[in-house]
């Protein structure tokens, strides 16, 4: 694999290092007229060490690889808002300007399934599996010099990537963390090469599933996130707590009429457990009607398009044999579309600070992994938070995972997060919004929409199973 | 972060403004070795530390470098504290088992345990490591945007002494005994003498800073408006959390209170702080400020009203000072 390495230059003064580069990223490939590069610096990168177990580096300013003591270098970095193929992605390292960062071995750099670890907490004890392919390799490097590996392979486009650096050389090499600035390590993602007028993507036509919970109170924040669904069409869902403080019918007429309740013809709810202060969530089941499913039962199922919708009831038994489970057990085994989406109130999978992770929930997802659902979706914490796939005990599972979200920032104010979970990828406290999801024939794109005068945003896609 | 690493650092920034290469070698050829990062790896936390959690796992920094590397344990706590050798850890709820408070001893090994139901918010431990006490969010509640429900609790190690709720005691709101249904403790920090404390109890719309006897089993109200009382170590102040214009849901603004005069000092910190803070030591406040992102820095800032925070430990909360 060395054949792809490419050193850039070696440089003696630094101050050159950026002009270099400009030169050679516009030189080293004949870019097209539609193609675009974008620069990425990590969002987290770090080192471990055989020679002091306990220890992180997260914070320091150099990376190191080395054979003895063992020492591995993480790199992480989020691609984001390029659209198009990617035909070109390259991962950039500069070695330390100081003695002893040469080594005639410059580190195998591999992909890495893990993309949640945290560069403040990642020490050789607990350090993530360096489990992926190997990318490229690099041999004898220089000190104060540029390198590079083509990782195409693993940047397929926006997301979140990690990358394990290792060696078996006993003379290590000493890179520039991303704590260094200018001399950081870089991901270079190259996209469009095919100028077609069809790259504006037109209205693809494929059904739109867009909606939170947590939404309506005295506050404005419902009024926000209503002005969104203005100019979205599609399927409205909500998980849960439509209404606060009591899910009184009072509420729904003065809270969630006059603003979510502009889209209540296409809304498909789902009940949470303000909604059921007021008993049996009459008020609830009074205001969505057959939109809602049979009254007092709040488990019901659609189709869109390609995909089987299910709603489901969480402040109710969810138990393995329970009405509802058995419910949802059939109606999965008579479902017939290649993709499934489910949605709740209480999440199963959440780093929220307010509320824990709902195990009652779990013979639901269970039931939803039993029969290869794709997509989950929560509210119940004030917030938005997206996870990786994950089996029904919170594992990171590529195959058959389920991807889950909780989009609870659908009005009614925001809370914090606790202590972040395994396999949590994305998260925002500050931003009310609706989750926009885009139901393709065999795979669905999400879409965070923020409040007007608001930039958090967070977009992805992933095929069903 | 080493000597050599803020040299370099120190070096890329000269060598970025222009500053001649010759300069740099010397500059960075002051403590070179053959393999540069034996240097940074061979760091050890030593003298003086802080424990803090990084995402979840109780960790220790040098108070000389709190921003440098840092050795991260295997206990796992949403929420610790740590005094005297003793260290409160709350144990996060697991996806198949509840939350539990797990008491380590000074090597970090857990000594017992005592279950618990929640979601971990605050803990305390006095200063000589006999009481511990915490504080966590109870679910099934009235979980409404402006209301929450807490469950407090202290335990005596000495004398294996537990209360599991605050709301046993016998607790006075000026002068006369409260049985409101109510009521909610939360936040206990600890005298010297390991049986007064004192704890926020919030009833009626209003929060008050209580003053408790542990052996009397009483609380009585002593001021108003004060959340997460951190007595300092001299045992005459309070930094705490005061809701803007009496409303938690304005934010809160970190303070001091002199227990004599009950005169409060607003802290340089303008941002609202939703922490129980921690003094470093008599001039200085540390709390966490959490971005958007669920990630938390702990900050510091005078405890006299002056000067400016500024960041202690990046991606790091719960602080607490330890030998």
């Amino acid at each position: 694999m060395s054949g792809r390495r490419a050193p850039l230059a070696v440089l003696a003064i630094g101050v050159l290092t950026a002009a270099t580069l400009t030169v050679v990223a516009s030189s080293d490939r004949v870019p097209t007229a539609t193609a675009a590069t974008s620069t990425f610096t990590p969002s987290a990168d770090t080192y471990v060490d055989n020679s002091a177990t306990g220890t992180n580096h997260g914070t320091s300013g150099q990376l190191g690889v080395d054979g003895s003591p063992t020492k591995r270098m993480f790199l992480k970095f989020t691609v984001s808002g390029v659209s198009g193929t990617v035909s070109s992605a390259k991962l950039r390292v500069h070695t330390d300007d100081v003695s002893g960062a040469n080594s005639p071995a410059g580190g195998a750099f591999r992909a890495m399934t893990n993309t949640t670890w945290s560069e403040t907490a990642v020490t050789w004890n607990n350090q993530p599996a360096v489990d992926g392919a190997t990318l490229g390799t690099l041999g004898s490097v220089a000190r104060n010099a540029w390198y590079e590996v083509d990782v195409t392979s693993h940047v397929a486009g926006n997301g979140t990537f990690s990358f394990g650096v290792t060696s078996t050389n006993g003379d290590g090499a000493d890179y520039d963390s991303r704590e260094t600035g200018a001399t950081a390590p870089q991901l270079l993602v190259t996209t469009g090469t095919t100028p077609t007028t069809t790259t504006t993507q037109p209205p693809s036509g494929d059904p739109v599933l867009v909606g939170a919970g947590d939404i309506s109170n005295s506050g404005s924040g419902d009024s926000a996130t209503a002005a969104l669904l203005d100019n979205i069409p599609g399927t409205v869902f909500t998980t849960g707590d439509n209404v606060y403080n009591d899910g009184t019918a009072a509420e729904f007429t003065n809270y969630y009429n006059p603003t979510w309740g502009r889209h209540k013809a296409r809304t498909r709810p789902s009940p949470g457990n303000h909604d059921y202060h007021t008993s049996g969530a009459t008020g609830y089941y009074d205001y969505f009607g057959s939109l809602a499913g049979p009254s007092g039962q709040g488990y019901y199922s659609y189709d869109l398009g390609n995909w089987h919708i299910v709603s489901l009831n969480s402040n109710i038994s969810m138990a393995a044999g329970s009405a509802q489970e058995q419910w949802l057990r059939a109606d999965l085994a008579a479902n017939t579309k290649p993709c499934t989406a489910a949605y709740w109130h209480h999440p199963l999978f959440t780093s929220g600070a307010n509320h824990a992770p709902s195990t009652a929930t779990r013979p639901l997802f269970q039931a939803l992994y039993d029969n290869n659902a794709d997509l989950v979706l929560f509210g119940h914490n004030h917030q938005y938070e997206r996870f990786a796939p994950q089996n029904p005990s919170g594992g990171l599972d590529t195959t058959r995972g389920i991807r889950t979200f909780v989009a609870g920032m659908g009005g009614a104010s925001h809370y914090g997060f606790g202590t972040i979970r395994a396999n949590s990828e994305v998260r925002n406290s500050d931003t009310y919004g609706v989750l926009k999801l885009t139901l393709h024939s065999n795979s669905f794109d999400w879409q965070f929409v923020p409040e007007a005068g608001k930039t958090f945003t967070d977009s992805g896609t992933t095929a069903c199973h | 972060m080493t000597t050599r690493t803020r040299l370099l650092i120190t070096a890329l920034v000269a060598v970025l403004l222009g500053v001649v290469a010759v300069g740099y070698t010397a500059l960075s050829a002051s403590d070179d070795s053959d393999d540069p990062g034996e240097v940074a790896s061979s760091s050890t936390v030593s003298g003086p530390r802080l424990m803090v959690l990084s995402n979840g796992r109780l960790s220790t920094v040098s108070r000389s470098d709190p921003g440098g590397p840092r050795e991260v344990t295997e206990q796992r706590c949403d929420r610790v504290y740590s005094a005297a050798g003793t260290t409160s850890c709350l144990r996060p709820v697991g996806a198949f088992k509840a939350g539990e408070l797990a008491v380590l001893d000074a090597t970090f090994r857990e000594v017992r345990t005592v279950p618990l139901t929640g979601f971990p918010n605050r803990t305390r431990v006095s200063p000589s490591g006999r009481m511990v006490a915490w504080t966590l969010f109870v679910d099934g509640h009235s979980y409404a945007a402006n209301g929450f429900s807490t469950s407090t609790g202290i335990l005596d190690a000495k004398t294996d002494t537990l209360v599991t709720s605050l709301e046993e005691f016998t607790s006075s709101v000026d002068g006369t005994v409260t049985t409101a249904v109510d009521r909610n403790f939360w936040g206990v920090t600890f005298t010297s003498d390991d049986n007064r404390f004192y704890a926020t109890m919030s009833t009626g719309g209003h929060r008050y800073l209580m003053e408790g006897d542990f052996a009397a089993r009483t609380l009585r109200s002593i001021a108003k408006n004060v959340e997460c009382p951190s007595l300092s170590p001299d045992g005459k102040r309070i930094a705490y959390k005061m809701a803007i214009n009496n409303d938690p849901q304005q934010g809160w603004r970190l303070s001091t209170m002199d227990l004599a005069t009950r005169a409060a000092t607003p802290l340089a910190e303008t941002r609202s702080v939703d922490d129980q803070p921690t003094w470093l030591d008599q001039q200085t406040i540390a709390y966490s400020i959490q971005r958007s992102d669920g990630v938390n820095d702990i900050w510091t800032v005078p405890a006299d009203g002056t000067g400016s925070p500024a960041v202690l430990v990046p991606e790091a909360n719960s602080p607490a000072p330890i030998g």
